[in-house]
């Protein structure tokens, strides 16, 4: 059954509830206010290719993290690659969720950038974001084991590169 | 203390009333000013990006569909045979016994995908990708009251047009409808029927007869190409949509 799109009245709607999601995300990822401006527009164009999952209660919070993440990323390693590393801001870490994993946040933040976007996406869920591994799976559609994995790979990784740094 | 994920506070801020967090939110001071915090970032985007940014979303002007780009070379160009112009009924040969048509009364539907490359107008049996976004242009030979159904071949009918409300929206000239809709990601026919109506139309009547004469099967949705059954003085048109992976 095709989805019928509502004109710029329901776009509009949607735009006021969920657009402040995703600035937020953006800011958070970016901290940059006209960045995370574009960003917001960018994405919430992406978002509204799919109008159906924005009308699904249940999962369309997770389903616009996950978009909102990923594009950010994506900004943040697209700045990398010009060479604007010096304006690439430093990720605020959640150092209330997860107090056990102070020493890995700050791996997090120095290395990040070195991994794949998947993840990437995961280790913002759990280090910046301060959510559960389940929550995180949840978020980007995957599976918990795959968040464990590529964690544990990502932390591993992550010492190995900074004792060679060190070194 | 472990306190809501961001995400936990983002569903929090969007229904409170619903949330699995509200306990621990009411209680805890640090939540409290991220939930301000928050607040007060949303009110940002609201305040100066909103009101500057929101047309740019709508559906007619978006990056993907670039409906003005479209038309501007089909208005050039204006009554060529660039566009597409489907199937306007009565346009079987041999209409059913107590099909009503409209002598006089011609109806033009024109529709559009939008695809990653652009619009593209479509004409009967082409094939479109089963989750593509779809856009009308209609022409009533006189003023009318329009709706627009598809059928699938499930016997599933949608209605497209007029999003809601239970009669056909009047339609007076050429018009590019506002909205549109997205097919369902499922391969198989799609046929779409568009009727207009001297008198008010009454959508359910229109469903109702569109199920009955195209059946639930591919053969039968592909092979109709006329609604029997419609009031007097209803014009309708058809075009078969055949989505693909």
């Amino acid at each position: 059954m095709p989805a019928v799109v509502e004109d710029g009245a329901g776009v509009a709607q949607l735009y006021r509830q969920f657009g402040p999601v995703v600035y937020r995300r953006c800011l958070a990822l970016l901290h940059d206010r006209e960045a995370a401006r574009d960003a917001t527009q960018e994405i919430f164009r992406k978002l509204l290719m799919d109008q159906k999952k924005l009308m699904e209660r249940e999962s369309v919070l997770p389903w616009i993290y996950r978009v909102a993440t990923n594009h950010c990323l994506n900004e943040r390693r697209n700045r990398s690659r010009r060479g604007e590393d010096e304006l690439q801001p430093e990720l605020q870490m959640a150092t209330e969720a997860a107090p056990d994993l102070f020493p890995e946040r700050q791996l997090a933040q120095q290395i990040l950038a070195r991994f794949d976007a998947e993840t990437q996406a995961i280790a913002v869920g759990v280090f910046v974001d301060g959510m559960e591994h389940e929550e995180v799976a949840a978020a980007l559609g995957i599976s918990r084991r795959t968040v464990l994995r590529k964690l544990g790979r990502f932390v591993e990784n992550a010492k190995k590169y900074l004792l060679r740094s060190t070194g | 203390m472990n306190h809501p994920s961001v995400l936990k506070l983002e569903a929090h801020l969007l229904d409170p009333a619903r949330s699995p967090v509200a306990t621990h939110v009411a209680a805890c001071d640090h939540c409290a000013e991220q939930l301000a915090s928050m607040r007060h970032q949303g009110d940002d985007l609201m305040r100066f990006v909103y009101p500057a940014t929101v047309q740019a979303l709508e559906p007619t002007r978006s990056r993907r569909f670039s409906w003005a780009g479209f038309f501007a070379p089909v208005a050039a160009l204006a009554a060529a045979a660039l566009v597409m112009i489907v199937h306007t009924a009565p346009a079987a040969d041999h209409p059913a016994a107590d099909y009503v048509g409209t002598k006089g009364v011609a109806l033009k539907l024109n529709v559009y995908a939008g695809l990653e490359l652009g619009a593209r107008a479509l004409s009967d049996k082409d094939q479109v990708p089963a989750n593509a976004a779809l856009r009308f242009r209609a022409q009533p030979g006189r003023p009318c009251n329009l709706g627009i159904v598809s059928i699938d071949e499930h016997g599933e009918v949608s209605r497209l047009y007029p999003a809601s409300g239970n009669e056909g929206a009047k339609l007076a000239k050429v018009e590019v409808l506002p909205g549109g809709a997205i097919l369902d990601g499922k391969v198989g026919p799609e046929r779409i029927f568009a009727v207009c109506s001297v008198d008010p139309l009454a959508m359910p009547q229109v469903e109702a007869a569109v199920k009955i004469a195209a059946g639930a099967s591919a053969d039968s949705v592909r092979a109709v190409d006329t609604i029997p059954g419609l009031p007097a003085g209803t014009a309708q048109t058809t075009l078969l949509l055949e989505k693909t992976p």
